[in-house]
């Protein structure tokens, strides 16, 4: 039984590499690169360390072991729904008792990246603290039960959570917090970095009683129980040891009373709260957006910038990426100054990015158009529309605040023509690219990273990468003028102003018009090239 | 182009082939105004495939589409403005809410916001959608996701309307009404063209019914004619002829596992 699920699991690892497209394969690979330096890594943190700084061996252990505890708790919610095996309820129509699953589950849990990339860093702590005698057998002991707690800990919640994790909201949920928590390591990354450099020894006893609270939690009984033993005090060693153990067994219970819940009890049908119909067009654009069908298009674009996890996640990142921008410059020596403004420019380009593919979202869904005979004019309008009115926004907003850092006020209403011009240029230029080399995105929302399998991945990226030079050759003029104004002659700069807008509306114009004629009459064939067949 | 023609479609030589799959080979069809017409078949046998190029949604190979008399493949945007659709695979704007996916489809018919917005409701209210009008499509069941789209269908008030299984999936109360809804429908003059699995609804709902096997209509015409006396099921059996592979093969579905 337990063998049928490791072999299950093996299978799905196999297929998984196997069944996959290159994409798939480079982020396994990439998932496996940063695997392996984190095992390694660990490996050597927990092997020398110990005996080049004793103080500060029992403090890091415990340091060590809760963060891996975290990770395993965190991480497989962050991947349930892209992991079949996860998901205790695809087993529940299989034969079998809950306390059978248990030890199935737990040895299929054992197997894969993740598991021995674990096992690799956690024996580091046995080379670390290993000693000659019968203290070793407590170490490798105090090793295993901190394997195990992670493991079943990390099913334990899974399985408990389960249900939760199934609903459409929690899923659109975990998917802006991926994205959000990996910027965030990132971050913690660094400001732990700067920390650990300026860690002086007076400071380890600062952070005595830290250690001493983190010595109760369960993997503070292994981590002591490990150093204990490394150091021969036996008895100690064992007694921490039973209690981590008691936290594996508990867990362990958890997981079973769970499992059995999942299992047995039916699924409560979903409650449908139903918000009050506020129509198509978000309120505060009423007034903005035209009532037809170019305004629709806009409308429904917007709504789903602001519900569909994917865009959700889009839009934060640039708005974490100006964030950061305006950091650096409030930060770096001698970036104060006016000009820098015009850095507000990079949004109305970013903003302009996912047009490239603006019918990419739509998917299979875009026959609503093709059957609704849609005037394809007013389709493109419309996306372009919701693109302009988002970049410009994120434009303004960013503006203002590089103003009010650099005291450069003068510089916002250039950068807005600017930023204008730099829109309306690129969006001519995707509404030509997006009708001729449209792909559909995925539209399961689940995987973050995944590519539909178009089999024509180079191809998009080949498309993007001339699309891309097109537009920084159609911006050169602006460019020029720009840094003529900025280093010569600045009546350049208010120049710039209305050519910039004229430019933009006149290639916009231009790429609007291209992309118009190709799309009448070709609806179908781009219906044909968003709606991938899954299995052909 | 064929002014004046009566035949609310009709369909020559049409054609399509996915490689060398031939999934649709020659298909002549007419079908008259104020028509119920039922197009039965089995699996992969071509109806979606058909269905598909006679709303402009899915280019043929060869053929003419003529609906009231326009070429589809001509003058689509005329064409399209007298056709209902409701696709087999419901891939909708399903970040939308009930009611907004439908103001969307009427805006983009270039509909009159105010008509669509009554419509609209008179169309959530009668397909028992009211409640969830206020729900994202996302978050409806399958049945729920059928009558949102057969209501966006229905929103312009086509003269043709072209429904791929419309009945699967929806629970007894809610078929009753979208049947009662149809034969009103078809009562006033307007052509309802669906495909179905369902037999004997096919046989009680339609005036015709036609017969796709491997892309191509084997029976076509008033319903009594082809039933010839036999129930649909067995007409259709009888005319695909049943596989008898399977009643022997699988002689150990009867021994029950301890
Ligand atoms: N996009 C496509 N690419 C390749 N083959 C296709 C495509 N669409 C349909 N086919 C093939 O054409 C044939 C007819 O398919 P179609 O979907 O029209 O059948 P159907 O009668 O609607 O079947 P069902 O009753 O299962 O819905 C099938 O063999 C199918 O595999
Ligand atoms: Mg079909």
């Amino acid at each position: 039984m337990a063998g049928h699920l490791v072999s299950l699991k093996l299978a799905l690892l196999r297929n998984g590499l196997r069944r996959s497209n290159w994409p798939q394969q480079v982020a396994l690979a990439l998932g496996a690169l940063a695997g392996l330096p984190l095992a390694f890594g660990g490996f050597l943190l927990l092997a020398l360390v110990p005996r080049a700084e004793p103080e500060a061996g029992l403090l890091l252990v415990e340091v060590v072991f809760l963060a891996l505890f975290l990770g395993w708790g965190l991480f497989p919610l962050l991947s349930f729904a892209g992991d079949a095996s996860l998901d205790p309820s695809r087993l529940a129509l299989l034969p079998l008792r809950p306390r059978q699953l248990v030890a199935g589950l737990s040895l299929a849990a054992c197997v894969g990246v993740a598991p021995l990339c674990t096992l690799v860093a956690l024996g580091g702590a046995v080379v670390g603290f290993g000693t000659l005698g019968p203290g070793v057998v407590l170490v490798v002991a105090a090793v295993l039960v901190q394997f195990l707690l992670c493991i079943v800990g990390s099913r334990a919640l899974l399985t408990a959570l389960s249900r939760q994790l199934r609903s459409r909201k929690a899923r659109d949920l975990v998917i802006v917090l991926v994205s959000v928590t990996a910027l965030a390591f990132n971050l913690a990354l660094q400001v732990g970095a700067r920390l650990a450099e300026r860690l002086e020894r007076a400071d380890l006893e600062a952070l005595r009683p830290a250690a001493r609270v983190l010595g109760w939690l369960p993997t503070g009984l292994a981590a002591r129980a490990l150093v204990d033993a490394g150091e021969g005090r036996l008895l100690p060693a064992m007694a921490e040891l039973a209690g981590a153990a008691l936290a594996v067994a508990l867990l362990g219970w958890w997981w079973w009373r769970s499992l059995d819940r999942v299992l047995t009890t039916a699924e409560p049908a979903a409650r449908q709260r139903s918000r009050q119909p506020a129509g198509l067009f978000p309120r505060s654009l009423r007034r903005l957006l035209p009532g037809d069908q170019r305004g629709a298009v806009a409308a429904k674009e917007l709504r789903y910038l602001a519900r569909h996890p994917r865009l959700r996640v889009a839009w934060m990142v640039s708005c974490l990426l100006g964030l950061a921008l305006v950091v650096f410059v409030a930060l770096t020596e001698g970036l104060q100054r006016p000009w820098v403004v015009l850095g507000s420019l990079a949004m109305a380009f970013l903003a302009s990015q996912n047009s490239l593919n603006q019918f990419g979202f739509d998917g299979a869904a875009y026959w609503t158009h093709v059957a609704a005979g849609a005037d394809p004019r007013g389709d493109l309008i419309g996306r372009n529309l919701a693109s302009a009115v988002t970049g410009m926004v994120t434009t303004t907003a960013l503006a203002l605040v590089l103003a009010a850092v650099t005291g450069g006020w003068l510089y916002v209403p250039v950068a807005l023509c600017l930023g204008l011009g730099v829109l309306a240029l690129s969006l001519g230029v995707a509404d030509v690219v997006s009708v001729r080399f449209a792909y559909p995105l995925p539209d399961d929302a689940s995987n973050l990273w995944a590519v539909q399998g178009t089999g024509q991945g180079c191809l998009v990226g080949i498309v993007q990468m001339v699309a891309f030079a097109a537009q920084g050759v159609l911006l050169l003029p602006l460019v020029a003028l720009v840094v003529v104004g900025l280093v010569w002659w600045t009546p350049a700069l208010v120049l710039a102003c209305p050519l910039a807008v004229v430019y933009g509306w006149f290639l916009w114009r231009v790429g609007l018009g291209v992309g118009t004629e190709w799309l009448t009459g070709h609806q179908p064939e781009l219906l044909a090239a968003l709606s991938v067949r899954r299995a052909a | 182009m064929v002014a004046g023609s009566s035949a609310a479609l009709s369909v020559r030589g049409l054609r399509k082939a996915f490689g060398a799959k031939v999934a649709v080979a020659g298909i002549n069809l007419e079908i008259p105004h104020g028509c119920f017409f039922g197009l039965v078949g089995p699996n992969g046998a071509g109806k979606t495939t058909t269905l598909g190029m006679v709303t402009g949604l899915l280019r043929p190979d060869a053929g003419l589409v003529l609906i009231d008399g326009v070429e589809v493949w001509r003058d689509p945007v005329e064409a399209k403005r007298r056709i209902g659709v409701l696709p087999e695979d419901l891939r909708l704007f399903d970040r939308l809410t009930g009611a907004e996916l439908l103001t969307y489809n009427g805006l983009l018919r270039g509909m009159p916001a105010a008509v669509v917005e009554a419509r609209a409701g008179e169309l959530l209210e009668v397909l028992g959608l009211a409640d969830a009008a206020g729900t994202l499509v996302v978050d409806y069941s399958h049945g729920m996701r059928k009558k949102i789209a057969l209501a966006s269908a229905l929103l312009h008030a086509p003269r043709v309307l072209f429904l791929d299984e419309p009945f699967e999936a929806i629970d007894p109360v809610s078929a009753r009404t979208i049947r009662g809804l149809l034969e009103r429908y078809t009562a006033g003059g307007a052509t309802v063209i669906f495909s179905s699995h369902v037999m004997e609804l096919v046989q009680r709902l339609c005036d015709r019914v036609g017969i796709m096997h491997l892309g191509q209509l084997i029976a076509e015409g008033p319903t009594e004619q082809v039933r010839a006396g036999r129930s649909l099921e067995d007409a259709f059996v009888e005319l695909v002829g049943a596989s008898h592979a399977g009643a022997e093969e699988l002689g150990w579905l009867g021994t029950w596992s301890a």
